[in-house]
């Protein structure tokens, strides 16, 4: 796909969107035309963003190399299923115990396909309990496809991934008690994790398992920075996938998101300036309101 | 086409939901509700995927008399009896459906509730012992970790308030301050922008047909 | 093996006795602690407490039967001070495992408490699916999403409905939860229809929302068990949570113990090492 037409447009439809955005600044959000107005800031962001990651996605198509910092816990994914298939024991995958429609478990299933890659490439037992039937039916899906890439069709087997429960710690008390049983030499935890996560954890940490977990929960983190042997914090859990293809395409994505964080940083130090100094900070603060 | 067709369809569908934020409901009608209504009627549809898995892994074991193979028939028994008397009509009986009375209710409120309560409780244990090995002042960050967590412990509870009024009057609202309206916040507002920005690339990607590997291909 | 060998590679299971023990004990033996309130939680009271007497309010119960040690206590304190003030009370829940249950049996238990007429004073709209369209949609009509409460009954039958139709007829949302959704009442209906909210959340939640709360995007946050405890010493109605936190006074002097009795393992163990290697 050319990117540098769709990065061009969406640069335009930004300069033309800038006067209406300064028009529709405090406009009320009873609206009578086709668009809604005063969510024109959230537009331009996204237009910006957009533009941003289309951008580095193209440089990096292009062969321009992009550096991006090692995350210690991806490095150790392949090690991982190693010291597994090793010792002779599973490797239990756990892609977030949140809906499918959550952008956190579309990424843990993206490192769920990295990592059957692995399995099925040493034949390393795998487990991936679930705990909603549509988030069944992409795993099942996931590790299928990622066996039959390494030509192993023959190791796979359905019942890999299975349906366990759906409420919350009826899912937590079953992958517990896999733990405690089978005592998977692997723990890879990434997704959407809530009030179970330091349970899981910490019986992992008590089966002798090496544990890898991720999630964008940031109430969640501490439970796993003390309990797992590596961490994956925020945004590294969406940069995961990425990472592990090492794929140019999908590395842009990366630096378009460093680029936009750059903007936030700039207006958070213009903005703290302006209301400091009293120089039109409630100006400023409209500027961003989501309505 | 077999790859091409998911990705036009993944692509639409954000596509729509981006355009549902920017058009007006009153113009366009409740798109959004629509298109949130669909994905309810889809679940809806995979929810028979689930109970066939559960039944599939659980049956084996039983029929091979495997180790702990009673465990797995308790685990089929629980979900015939919550499942069959729930889906009955309250007509035949007050004690189908699931309104209060019914066996589903009962079962609900005094079996499920007090597990689900039992299984977060579990958690002061759990995390008393990942306090106890994980709290080490190996480095300099250990240490200011392991001195932020006491200090937030002691003041969370009455005790350690004590303590520290004992020391200076406004030392517990210091702590709430600095530490837990400074400090804290700084923290969490740089981790979920940073999700955001993580959660909007992966969405973009998954638009644009770049990140396929959830719906297996890689 | 050494003592402090011993203690820094102590069994977990010594550590689960001694933190049951220590939940247990003043239980039995109760110490009152003097508690504080924390300025969050007063914010939180105020907002209610300043509401003119019949306003009316939404008392969401998005909390499943896991937390309710954490949060129920919350529910009942604010149902005492929305009750002692006349308010009228509506309430909702997005959970539907145990959610719809427990708003049943807790109005039901307050409304009797304080002669309350269902309909007139208080509304239980129960559960719908979909939290997203619900919350959205309570925005232009409550009736479109709700078209009858939790018992069947049409919205147009009940007094108290047919003069609240959307958000602009409730004065403020009282959120009690133990998950994300408090996210999307905020970036859903205080963001687009600027509606006055609070929340009361388990303490593992409690550090996320001070951000709100200094954005002023909510007024008020009530943190865990601690937080119950407070708002109940401020409507003066000391109950489960207010006795619970002799118990997690204990607990917390214990793990603190713990992490003392660990480091200082940690370093008599090293010190050793390095003097032997």
């Amino acid at each position: 796909m050319r990117l540098a037409r769709p990065v061009g447009l969406l640069l335009l439809l930004v300069l033309l969107l800038i006067p209406e955005l300064l028009a529709a600044n405090g406009a009320s959000s009873v609206e009578t035309g086709w668009f809604r107005t005063y969510r024109i800031n959230a537009i331009i962001v996204a237009a910006v963003f957009s533009a941003a990651v289309l951008y580095y996605t193209q440089r990096a198509r292009r062969g321009d190399k992009l550096f991006v910092r090692k995350i210690a816990g991806l490095d150790e994914v392949e090690d991982a299923v190693g010291r597994a298939t090793e010792m002779g024991k599973p490797v239990l995958f756990i892609a977030g115990i949140d809906e499918i429609d959550k952008i956190d478990t579309l990424a843990g299933l993206s490192i769920l396909g990295r990592v059957a890659l692995i399995t099925a490439r040493y034949e390393t037992p795998l487990y991936v309990p679930v705990r909603y039937p549509m988030v069944l039916a992409a795993a099942q899906e996931v590790v299928q496809q990622s066996y039959l890439t390494e030509g192993r069709a023959d190791s796979y087997n359905q019942d890999m991934v299975c349906y366990v429960a759906g409420e919350q710690f009826a899912f937590t008390a079953t992958v517990n008690g896999y733990m405690m049983r089978e005592r998977p030499a692997a723990n890879i935890m990434m997704g959407a994790f809530y009030a179970e996560s330091l349970l899981l954890a910490e019986t992992g940490n008590a089966a002798g398992s090496i544990q890898i977990a991720g999630t964008a929960q940031p109430e969640q983190l501490p439970f796993f920075i003390a309990a797992c042997d590596y961490t994956l914090m925020g945004e590294e859990l969406f940069a995961a996938s990425a990472y592990l293809s090492h794929e140019p395409l999908m590395l842009g994505g990366l630096k378009g998101q460093d680029f936009m964080k750059v903007l936030i940083i700039a207006a958070i130090l213009v903005g703290t300036f302006m209301v400091t100094t009293h120089l039109g900070g409630d100006w400023m603060r409209s500027l961003f309101e989501v309505r | 086409m077999k790859t091409k067709l998911p990705i036009a369809i993944a692509f639409l569908s954000g596509l729509a939901m981006v355009a549902v934020f920017i058009l007006n409901p009153e113009k366009v009608g409740d798109m959004e509700g629509e298109l949130l209504q669909w994905t309810t009627v889809i679940g809806g549809f995979t929810l028979l995927l689930g109970v066939v898995s559960i039944v599939r892994v659980n049956w084996r074991p039983v029929v091979r008399r495997e180790t702990g193979w009673f465990n797995n028939a308790a685990l089929l028994l629980s979900v015939a009896v919550m499942a069959i008397p729930s889906v009955l009509p309250v007509s035949w009986s007050p004690l189908f459906g699931t309104d209060g009375g019914s066996m589903y209710d009962w079962f609900f409120i005094n079996l499920s509730a007090p597990m689900m309560a039992t299984m977060f409780a579990m958690l002061a244990f759990y995390v008393a012992s990942a306090a106890f090995r994980a709290f080490r002042a190996r480095s300099a960050e250990a240490t200011l970790l392991l001195l932020t967590a006491t200090v937030v412990m002691l003041w969370r509870v009455p005790v350690g308030e004590g303590l520290f009024v004992a020391i200076h009057s406004k030392l517990p609202n210091l702590i709430n301050t600095y530490v837990m309206g400074g400090v804290n916040v700084a923290v969490q507002r740089g981790i979920i922008i940073g999700a955001a920005l993580g959660a909007a690339a992966t969405s973009l990607r998954i638009m644009l047909g770049i990140e396929r590997t959830y719906m297996g291909k890689t | 093996m050494g003592f402090w060998q011993r203690v820094s590679q102590l069994d977990r299971r010594w550590i689960y006795l001694a933190v049951a023990l220590a939940v247990i004990f003043p239980l039995l033996v109760p110490m009152k602690m003097k508690l504080g309130i924390t300025p969050e939680a007063r914010q939180l009271y105020e907002a209610i407490e300043t509401l003119p007497d019949s306003s009316v309010v939404m008392l969401t119960f998005d909390y499943y039967p896991s937390t309710v040690a954490e949060t129920r206590p919350m529910s009942i304190a604010a149902l005492h001070q929305m009750f002692r003030k006349n308010l009228k009370v509506i309430t909702m829940t997005t959970i539907p495992l145990g959610g719809p249950s427990m708003a049943d049996r807790t109005m039901k238990l307050m409304g009797d408490l304080y002669h309350k007429t269902y309909g007139v004073d208080y509304v239980n709209l129960g559960y719908k699916a979909n939290y997203t369209a619900v919350l959205l949609g309570m925005g232009s009509s409550i009736e479109s999403i709700y078209p009858s409460d939790q018992y069947g009954t049409p919205l147009a039958n009940l007094p108290l409905m047919q003069t609240v139709k959307n958000y602009d007829q409730i004065s403020f949302i009282f959120i009690v939860a133990d998950n994300g959704i408090v996210d999307n009442w905020i970036s859903i209906v205080n963001a687009q229809f600027s509606t006055p909210m609070g929340a009361g959340v388990t303490a593992v939640m409690a550090p996320k929302f001070y951000s709100y709360v200094q954005a002023k995007q909510m007024t008020g946050l009530l943190g865990g068990m601690k937080g119950a405890a407070e708002y109940e010493m401020l409507v003066n109605k000391p109950a489960m949570a207010l006795i619970g936190m002799d118990s997690q006074s204990l607990a917390h002097l214990l793990i603190i113990g713990f992490v003392i009795a660990g480091n200082v393992a940690y370093f008599a163990t090293r010190k050793k090492k390095e003097s032997k290697g």
